[in-house]
């Protein structure tokens, strides 16, 4: 039996495409809601977004879509069509929540909009996710993943310092970080009015900025400079001044190893302490440099390159495991291949397996939570085909 | 109007540092009573800065002392009456407290108790002890990121603020299980597994083609042109993603260039992919004649998804956000006026959400103690001289 996890009897439409809208909408299908996907007759532009199998774009086989996807029921609807429409108006009278990612075009462009919705059902929830919202200067500027990744802030900071920043731009996270950060804002905003709608009956009409998601993520250096503190410097010359300053933070970064590289940062003197048993207490370790928090930080170049030329003779697992059996916050930098071999990732059965028609049996990435009371449907469906519950669903 | 959403539920905080905080901070602002708990005797390492504002904004904070036996009692008391707790010690610290669910479940049977640790709570590395910046590389996010072959990227502050969002999404959704089966929850949180669970394209990308695939800087595997480009001044830049053939066509005639346009090399994206640099010494020779901002304004007036990348002092300045009412503008307790971070969302017709400034510890404790608890001014005063609400 298909466990019932924490929305069971919640029905969703979801009207998104490519990431941000489906993505908030997964949450809810694997929180035990009933999701039925809308997609327009040529399907979801995520079909057409890969992986896929020896890259052969395939409706059916986008990794990202069928991820995106899954325990979610699929129909077809062409909502500029009068038949289309009133189809959904249908749907939505059943519904409890509507989600919508514009653009291409919205619900309100369709004549489906909140006002018009809400007449037909007054305790809807309806979640839109626009890249800046619905207010202010941009509020009609169009965004990708890679906009909103450098104009939020993150691109700034995410390379780390540079020895010519004019030469050496800022760079995006990759994987499509800015939609999913979109989706899950909209996801807590809708978890939240659904709240108000079972407690007082209330429905909601929520905009989301996926601006302001990635925005969000930096409050502490909005904060910062809310009380007057330059923003942190690219250029390596700046940060190392900053740092001979005193200005920088916790000490850590990576090390390298004979293959790969590792993660450490000791950061509190116990832990530093504990840190030189993992490497065999060397004999700088007493030099004034080294012999305080304040120092290390201030000598974090020189401290660097003495750990590197230790670390250099042994794999990063070896090193993570030595670090963490002394309780040193210590993690190997992994890749995908280590993992789907990692033993506590299998031991939690993060992944989970699903069998699709098209695309065959693969592993995909689960929830990042357990609950006590209430088994996640994480594996209740595979990712509808095109069109695969019209019949079911639209002629009842 | 609409009231907020979370009105009538308590949250009690035990959590600090960044994703706990982050995660009742967001409760708090949709109209939850939260409770922060901490104590002097080890304070919340991100007391000292501006960032202890941003991720307390909207709570109430009780001074208690969770080593003494009677702050304890205390703890169970406010437990009682408590909707949700949230905690994020490391693994295991919180049952050595005296505290883990069995123990607040006997408090209050119907109570959502939200643990957050670096690596979950079962499993042969439970007790790994984690900061998030080292968890961005251990989950892989770091491994699609970067530039290839050049050492992994050592910036971004992903794991903290994304778990906290996270963790808000989860406790509101355990809220809403309880108003349909009357059941609280235990929530294990493995913070590594919440970046894990958005990195599918990889994930799937190397079962379907054997493939690890190398971080590719600003570049995307469909899109092209993609990537940012220097503008006039110094680290100046502006972001350009050209995503059909029409923004090609926008760009190319935005720039003094449509013989690009019609050169059959550059139709597709696949082939724009494949010259994205002669491309972009093309762009830049635009680009390096307008500052980023115009830059951004120019290409989307033609129809090109466009931004300059920003330092977080820009953002901060950055007129969308003010005008699209972002920041709440707070007398804060020194006498300034200051703009606060908000929410990344509006609930429409619904009362304003509360973003108040931080409050300092103990700030609270006449209510939390005095009214909530009823415990009489004499006690609680007797508490204040034995350590126990310190």
């Amino acid at each position: 039996m298909t466990p019932k996890g924490l929305l069971p009897g919640v029905r969703v439409l979801d009207v998104g495409q490519g990431i941000s809208g489906p993505y908030c909408a997964k949450i809810l299908a694997q929180m035990g809601a009933e999701v039925i996907k809308v997609e327009p007759p040529a399907g979801d532009s995520a079909r057409r977004m890969g992986p896929f199998p020896s890259d052969l774009p395939h409706t059916e086989k986008s990794g990202l879509f069928l991820a995106l996807n899954a325990n979610k029921y699929g129909v077809t609807l062409d909502l500029s069509s009068p038949e289309g429409a009133e189809s959904f108006r249908k749907l939505a009278a059943t519904a409890d929540i509507v989600i919508e990612n514009p653009p291409p075009i919205s619900l309100e462009e369709l004549g489906l909009g909140y006002e018009s919705l809400q007449q037909i059902n007054p305790g809807l929830i309806l979640t839109s996710i626009t890249p800046f919202g619905r207010r202010g200067p941009y509020k009609d500027f169009k965004a990708t993943d890679l906009i909103l990744y450098h104009m939020s802030g993150h691109a700034h900071g995410l390379l780390g310092a540079v020895k010519d920043p004019d030469k050496d731009p800022p760079i995006r996270a990759g994987g499509h970080q800015a939609e999913f950060v979109g989706g899950l804002a909209a996801a807590t905003a809708t978890m939240m009015a659904l709240y108000g709608k079972q407690m007082k009956g209330q429905g909601s009409q929520i905009n989301v900025s996926s601006f302001e998601a990635m925005v969000t993520q930096l409050i502490s250096g909005l904060a910062n400079s809310a009380w007057g503190r330059p923003a942190p410097p690219r250029d390596l010359a700046m940060v190392e001044e900053a740092a001979i300053g005193g200005m920088v933070g916790a000490i850590g970064g990576i090390l390298p190893c004979n293959d790969g590289y590792v993660a450490i940062s000791p950061r509190e003197d116990a832990q530093w302490e504990r840190w030189l048993v993992v490497m065999g207490n060397p004999t700088w370790s007493t030099d004034d440099r080294y012999s305080t928090r304040d120092a290390r930080q201030k000598n974090s170049p020189s401290l660097w390159k003495l750990l590197s030329d230790w670390s250099i003779n042994y794999s990063k697992h070896e090193i993570a495991r030595l670090g963490q059996e002394q309780r040193v916050p210590c993690f190997p930098v992994n890749t995908v291949l280590d993992l789907m071999s990692d033993e506590h990732l299998a031991h939690r059965e993060f992944f989970v397996e699903m069998d699709h028609p098209e695309a065959g049996t693969l592993k995909y990435p689960g929830a990042a939570y357990k609950l006590s009371n209430s088994d996640l449907p994480l594996t209740a469906r595979p990712a509808p085909l095109l069109g695969q519950h019209n019949q079911e669903i639209l002629e009842v | 109007m609409n009231q907020l959403p979370l009105q009538g539920i308590r949250v009690l905080d035990l959590s600090w540092i960044i994703a706990g905080p982050t995660a009742t901070r967001f409760l708090a602002s949709m109209g939850a009573e939260v409770i922060k708990v901490g104590s002097a005797r080890r304070p919340d390492p991100s007391t000292r800065g501006p960032a202890f504002q941003a991720y307390n904004q909207s709570k109430l904070y009780a001074s208690l002392n969770l080593s003494k036996p009677e702050g304890l009692e205390l703890v169970k008391l406010l437990l009682a009456i408590s909707d949700v707790v949230i905690e994020n010690f490391a693994a295991g610290v919180i049952e050595r407290l005296g505290l883990g669910y069995d123990v607040v479940r006997a408090a209050r049977p119907d109570i959502i108790m939200v643990a957050s640790s670096g690596t979950g709570h079962f499993g042969p590395h439970t007790d790994y002890v984690a900061y998030g910046s080292l968890l961005q590389h251990y989950t892989g996010w770091n491994s699609i990121s970067g530039h290839p072959n050049r050492e992994p990227v050592t910036g971004g502050l992903w794991a903290d603020p994304w778990v906290g969002m996270e963790l808000a999404m989860v406790t509101v959704a355990s809220l809403n299980n309880r108003v349909l089966t009357g059941e609280g929850q235990y929530v294990d949180f493995s913070m590594a597994e919440a970046l894990s669970a958005c990195l599918p394209e990889a994930v799937l990308d190397y079962q379907m083609n054997d493939r690890v695939k190398d971080p590719m800087g600003n570049r995307d595997d469909w899109y092209a042109p993609h990537g940012v480009y220097h503008c006039f001044g110094s680290d100046r830049w502006v972001a350009i993603a050209v995503t059909n053939g029409s923004e090609w066509a926008a760009l190319c005639g935005l720039i003094g260039r449509s013989d690009l346009t019609s050169n059959s090399k550059y139709a597709t994206a696949e082939g724009r992919r494949q010259f994205q640099d002669e491309l972009g010494t093309a762009i830049t020779e635009w680009t390096m004649q307008h500052e980023d901002i115009e830059a951004m304004r120019l290409l989307q007036q033609a129809g090109v998804p466009a931004g300059p990348s920003q330092d977080i002092l820009r953002v901060f300045q950055e007129p969308q956000l003010s005008e699209a009412g972002y920041f709440n503008r707070v007398k804060t307790r020194d006498g300034e006026e200051r703009d606060l971070p908000g929410l990344p969302w509006r609930f429409e017709g619904t009362q304003a959400p509360i973003l108040t400034e931080a409050p300092v510890l103990g700030e609270h404790n006449d209510y939390i103690y005095g009214g909530l608890l009823g415990l009489s001014q004499g006690v609680v005063a007797q508490m204040v001289e034995e350590q126990i609400i310190y």
